[in-house]
């Protein structure tokens, strides 16, 4: 099957369309409630719910308001990776020593500076490690897209287990693994890398 | 340059700071010292306004800070907390760097600031600016949250029991770096501790505070000389009680001086002197309580007539003595004024514990003059 590179390539895409609309929302959100904390525990409440929520329920629901379509499915994927992603940035943030944000306000950073110069650095780590349970949560929910009329590694996965032919629901699934697997490795790779040499695990930090 | 005047700060069901009354000279270096809770913290935040005071105001060059944008008045002072913070995420540079960063000072500046900071303080530049914190040792991170303090000139600085963390060592030279440093720049500032010999070695004046309240607020001689009342005097310490701004009687006396029991006999006790080398011994019974003297000369003319230092030992005049209690200074007084020869020192149920002589009083002296030379 030619294709499947083509499927692999689209699966993939609308993954991460889904973690980045989860960013986009997400990320403003968790520093948003680390400010007002009183909003913090009520919207981590309705992540967890959201996450609750079955998915081939979810992507029910949301066919009724959305219809038929990969829309659909990348609003799915972006709500199941809102929960990791404003989970990490909250928990990331706020679990900064308080030090370090005394000594930064006592410096005269603006609340602004504040949070680009010392605590998002600070939590990247975390922030990232969320980003990565979301991308691989997100690949694999996005098999259930063929379900709605979306495209990605779906369709062989499903039609092939309509026919019972086993190769051909391995022709998705094994991408779709080894997909899971790259992300997982490529990001973590990542999350290394936008450390700074000064937080590495091995002799962490004194603050 | 700093004033506080009529100061309160009071949370819910708490005073933290109770009508605070202070004001602090250009290029002061004062000390606030106290029990932990007393206010320290919320005294020195509420100068650069992390903390608003409830009432009252306080002033910086006759401004207001109330007038001022807080973050501008930030950039303005020096801040040193307790916790180091140190941004692990920046190099020493970076860290150094931050409020220059921020005052948008151009680079070439803001580097050559960082380099002659560093050397100021013995650190090579060329291996510390591009490590990491957690590449340093504490009493270095220490300097660089004083360095981070100092980056931008300010005209004050606070320091929150910027040594707090550290061991002994590394407290006294990082004092020393700090006093040398403030003379040098004589930068007007703020230090908080609750370490008496800290604060005593670093002041130009310390104020002490209780519950909120400043009880006294004088230069540390004057504070050890006359404490304002016993919460001061308990919190200077016994030992350093009524000391001169030199010190103790205690720590100027011969620890060990010679003594006899009454039942010697005299020849036993001229063959001591000899070995001992003393022109006089001292008189003491079982619990070391002193009874009187004996000279040699008075051994040496009596021993015919008599068998024990017992029988001779009060022919010379009564002994003048001073409490262990007592300031060197007093004990100075005592052996210049009424020409002594030697003072002997007694605690408080009359146990011999040691003995100024004029030789031991010209070592301290020496001592106090020239460093440490040797006794
Ligand atoms: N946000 C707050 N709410 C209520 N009480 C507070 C608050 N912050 C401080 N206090 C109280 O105010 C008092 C003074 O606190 P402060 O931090 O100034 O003490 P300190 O002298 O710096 O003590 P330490 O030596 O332990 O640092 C303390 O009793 C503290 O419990
Ligand atoms: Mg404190």
């Amino acid at each position: 099957m030619g294709d499947i590179l083509a499927l692999t390539v689209e699966h993939l895409m609308l993954s991460a369309a889904g973690v980045g609309l989860a960013l986009v929302v997400g990320i403003p959100l968790a520093i948003l409630i680390t400010r007002y904390r009183t909003l913090a525990g009520f919207t981590m409440a309705v992540t967890d719910v959201l996450q609750t929520i079955p998915s081939m329920a979810l992507l029910a629901a949301l066919m009724i308001y959305l219809g038929l379509g990969n829309q659909t499915l990348v609003v799915t994927l972006m709500i199941y990776s809102l929960l990791p992603i404003v989970r990490n940035t909250y928990t990331g943030i706020t679990g900064i020593d308080k030090g370090l944000i005394e000594a930064g306000k006592g410096m005269g950073m603006t609340r602004w500076q504040l949070l680009r110069m010392v605590q998002i650095p600070v939590a990247l780590p975390v922030i990232m490690a969320g980003i990565r349970v979301a991308m691989v949560t997100a690949i694999g929910i996005a098999t259930l897209g063929v379900l709605i009329g979306g495209g990605g590694l779906g369709a062989p996965i499903w039609r092939g287990m309509q026919i019972v032919d086993s190769s051909m629901i391995l022709s998705g699934a094994i991408p779709a693994a080894l997909i899971a697997i790259l992300c997982e490795f490529g990001l973590a790779k990542l999350e290394k890398a936008v450390t700074p040499r000064g937080m590495k695990a091995s002799s962490p930090a004194k603050s | 340059m700093v004033k506080f005047k009529n100061v309160v700060k009071a949370y819910e069901n708490h005073v933290a700071v109770k009508n605070l009354n202070l004001e602090i000279p250009e290029g002061e270096l004062v000390v606030l010292i106290g029990p932990s809770g007393c206010g320290k913290t919320t005294t020195l935040k509420m100068v650069n306004r992390l903390i608003e005071p409830t009432s009252g105001s306080i002033f910086i060059r006759d401004r207001n800070v109330k007038d001022l944008n807080p973050v501008a008045l930030r950039r303005e002072i020096g801040y040193v907390i307790q916790q180091i913070g140190l941004f692990p995420n920046m190099t020493i540079e970076q860290n150094i760097d931050v409020v220059p960063r921020l005052l948008g000072w151009p680079a070439e500046k803001r580097k050559r600031r960082v380099y002659e900071l560093l050397e100021m303080v013995g650190m090579d530049p060329e291996i510390y600016a591009h490590r990491y914190p957690n590449e340093l040792s504490g009493g270095q991170q220490q300097r660089i949250g004083v360095l981070r303090a100092l980056a931008a000139e300010p005209p004050l600085i606070l320091m929150d029991e910027p040594f707090g963390a550290l061991d002994p060592i590394a407290r006294e030279s990082l004092q020393d770096e700090l006093k040398n440093l403030h003379s040098r720049l004589n930068i007007t500032t703020i230090f908080v501790t609750h370490d008496m010999d800290e604060a005593l070695k670093l002041a130009d004046r310390v104020v002490v505070m209780n519950q909120g309240e400043v009880v006294q607020v004088a230069t540390p001689e004057t504070l050890l000389r006359n404490p304002a009342n016993d919460f001061v005097a308990s919190f200077i310490g016994k030992n350093r009680l009524n000391g001169d701004s030199l010190q103790s009687v205690v720590e100027i006396m011969l620890p060990d001086p010679v003594t006899v029991h009454p039942q010697m006999g005299l020849a036993e006790g001229l063959a001591l002197m000899k070995r001992k080398k003393v022109d006089t011994v001292l008189v003491v019974d079982e619990q070391r309580r002193l009874l009187g003297s004996v000279a040699v000369e008075t051994l040496d003319r009596e021993h015919k007539r008599a068998r024990t230092i017992g029988e001779i030992m009060n022919q010379d005049p009564p002994l003048t003595t001073i409490r262990s209690q007592a300031s060197a200074k007093e004990a100075f007084d005592l052996i210049i004024g009424e020409k002594l020869k030697y003072l002997p020192v007694l605690d408080e149920n009359d146990v011999l514990v040691g003995l100024v002589t004029r030789n031991s009083m010209v070592s301290a002296l020496a001592s106090a003059v020239w460093g440490d030379v040797g006794e």
